[in-house]
């Protein structure tokens, strides 16, 4: 009963008309090639205008941001793929950052313990989503737009909205570290955290049931999936990913400051949806949304070496992922023609 | 089963009953510890901070009626501010040829947004996403976020002058709600939109023009995110370009804490607006008692989970019973 609720929802409100068919091996092939293909075009057309885009210095900063736009992208893609929305990454994030800095700068624990403590309680109020969200039966754009409220107020109570500006010094050195010259080790984490989500959802059997969950709620509990224990997981997932996200961001600014997350919301669903990501559940990808995050980094960057600034580039953000949104809407509308015979294709849900 | 309801249980069943009581609650407790909460400034300053609120919470409801919603209310409104500022600042337009310009720009905004989701399939989510972002990119790259301060004076006296008590600013919320409520409970338009969002395919195989009335939603919750703007630049006397940055919580908080479901076809203009009157008195209420103004965006996520709750227990009732 309950479930046959909450999936009543989620098919009105994400599904209105998108196709829900897994895409083909085939088809998700060709959207990465294709992703890439823009993201290189950027690159070839940023370095003749500006050549200081490949500078070391630039690319450098470009790795930075593109690590923390990866991971805010993997925080969304993990509850997109239960076919749910969090749009509290945002405040979980900026709540472990200032726990971070309470816990470094006031208390004055060791990094790594204060990181860890910082993780786990974005993994709680990740938890207290998806809690909320199973045990209540309403829709997670609800309970998150709501809790993203209660956290980031929460936050603001207890912190006074202070910046933590005398961390430990090894903090920022880690943010400034580079190698060769050019990367930030940032970066690696964020691919690190890419490789354990391919290996979660190809290879083990809760990535599974996650996707099922997401695909098709009613039959994935019928075939004894428990759908309510896959979504909190996915939440929780997606709390820890939004603190991890907010704590690079720490090491990036060498502070924790109570604005971190506030811009959050474009981003986190730029780079799965631009990476293939269904909105309606039941399929991620990873490569995909690292692509996704290259893209918008990719702009953002070239767009500021450029000098253009930060004020028209909402605006093309905006356009690309209309524009990309509708280009993979034509693509499947497309494929469907393709296959005529196959049932339900394009019917409306 | 309702005759057999004594009026109590009747009041209890009702979508607005909680609202009332807890407003009557709030209006009691703020009458009897804070003595500057009844003098006659301070409910003209309440009053009008109800209008924008107010329309705002009508633009998302309208979408929500149809099962869509609109992320971009608050950046739509955004553009009509600066857009409303300039014309009058810039080009010297009369105020009514700014204002109307300024509701058309609104209603254009509404109509891509809604012509997007209709033609492409794309949930209107990410749609109003994307266009959230454009709208405030165009308004970032034409104001580059330098405010509009020179207004004409009529138009900025419009906005702080007042009968009594009574806010000018108070005319066009009141006008808006009357005519929305006629619009929802009376004529054609305004039943197919509901009928749409009750039941999308019931609606569609009794001939109602689904995509159309979809369209007609998001383009009136473009006009009325343009209307808001427009009293937000005279209540505040400049067009500033980050009106509209913080009315996405807002927007959906009232309309959901009255009831409406977010599967659409449940809305209430009377049960929307007392919940804005409720978003009011707390403000007001946490101004009065000189608490962190953190405290506002706390209680308004906690209320509306105490609103989706509440909801919730009453729908599991009404199944049971």
């Amino acid at each position: 009963m309950k479930w046959s609720l909450t999936h009543g929802f989620t098919m009105t409100l994400s599904v209105s008309s998108e196709t829900r068919a897994r895409p083909s091996w085939l088809a998700e092939q060709a959207n990465l090639i294709g992703l890439a293909a823009i993201i290189i075009l950027f690159w070839v057309l940023f370095t003749s205008l500006a050549p200081g885009f490949v500078s070391s210095f630039n690319l450098f900063a470009l790795s930075r941001s593109l690590a923390v736009d990866i991971v805010i992208g993997f925080s969304t893609m993990v509850v997109l793929a239960t076919g749910g929305m969090n749009l509290a990454i945002g405040s979980i994030g900026v709540c472990a950052v200032m726990a971070s800095g309470f816990l470094m700068q006031t208390i004055g624990l060791p990094i790594p313990v204060a990181l860890a403590l910082a993780l786990l309680l974005g993994a709680f109020l990740g938890w207290l989503n998806g809690f909320v969200i199973v045990r209540s039966g309403v829709n997670s754009f609800i309970i998150t737009l709501a809790s993203a409220s209660l956290f980031l107020g929460g936050m603001l109570i207890l912190s006074k909205a202070q910046t933590f500006n005398a961390l430990p010094p090894e903090i920022a050195a880690f943010g400034r570290m580079r190698w060769w010259g050019f990367v930030s080790p940032l970066l690696f984490v964020a691919i690190g955290l890419g490789v354990a989500l391919i290996i979660l959802f190809r290879f083990t059997a809760l990535g599974r049931e996650i996707l099922a969950a997401g695909a098709n709620a009613r039959a994935a509990e019928l075939s004894g999936v428990p759908v309510g224990r896959a979504i909190i997981i996915a939440h929780t997932l997606s709390g820890a990913l939004a603190a991890s996200a907010g704590l690079m961001l720490v090491f990036r600014l060498g502070a924790a400051m109570p604005s971190i997350g506030q811009d959050w919301l474009l981003p986190s669903f730029l780079a799965p949806v631009l990476g293939g990501t269904l909105l309606a559940g039941g399929y991620v990808s990873v490569v995909g949304t690292m692509l996704g995050a290259l893209l918008v980094t990719t702009i953002r960057s070239g767009l500021l070496v450029m000098q253009i600034g930060n004020f028209w580039l909402q605006l093309f953000l905006g356009l690309i992922l209309l524009f990309a949104v509708m280009l993979d809407r034509y693509r499947s509308v497309y494929a469907e023609r393709r296959s005529l015979g196959r049932k339900n294709a394009g019917r409306r849900a | 089963m309702t005759n057999n309801m004594t009026l109590g249980q009747r009041f209890l069943a009702n979508e607005w009953s909680a609202l009332a009581v807890a407003i009557a609650i709030g209006l009691v407790t703020l009458a009897v510890l804070s003595p500057a909460f009844l003098t006659e400034f301070n409910i003209y300053v309440m009053l009008r901070s109800f209008c924008v609120v107010l329309i705002v919470a009508f633009a998302q409801m309208l979408t929500l009626a149809v099962g869509q919603m609109n992320l971009s209310v608050g950046a739509l409104g955004g553009l009509v501010a600066i857009a409303v500022g300039g014309m009058m600042e810039k080009w010297g337009f009369p105020v009514p040829v700014a204002v109307l310009c300024g509701l058309v720009i609104g209603a254009a905004g509404g109509l891509i947004n809604g012509l997007l989701t209709v033609r492409t399939g794309i949930n209107g989510f990410i749609i109003t996403l994307a266009t959230a972002s454009a709208f405030t990119g165009i308004n970032l790259g034409i104001t580059e976020s330098i405010p509009f301060y020179n207004l004409p004076a009529s138009f900025v006296a419009f906005g702080t002058e007042r009968f009594y008590a009574l806010p000018y600013l108070l005319l066009p919320p009141v006008l808006i709600a009357i005519a929305l409520a006629f619009f929802l409970a009376r004529t054609v338009p305004g039943r197919q939109l509901l009928a749409v969002g009750g039941n999308p395919h019931a609606a569609e195989l009794s001939g109602i023009p689904r995509d159309r009335v979809i369209v007609m939603a998001h383009t009136l919750s473009g006009l009325l995110a343009g209307a808001a703007a427009i009293l937000a630049v005279a209540q505040l006397g400049s067009a500033q370009p980050s009106i509209g940055v913080d009315w996405l919580l807002m927007s959906f908080a009232a309309p959901i804490i009255g009831g409406a479901a977010l599967t659409g076809g449940h809305i209430s203009v009377a049960a929307t607006a007392l919940a804005v009157v409720l978003i009011v008195i707390i403000q007001n209420g946490m101004v009065l008692a000189k608490v962190d103004p953190y405290w506002v965006q706390f209680l308004l996520g906690a209320l509306i989970l105490a609103a989706v709750g509440l909801n919730r227990l009453r729908a599991v009732r009404a199944g049971g019973a």
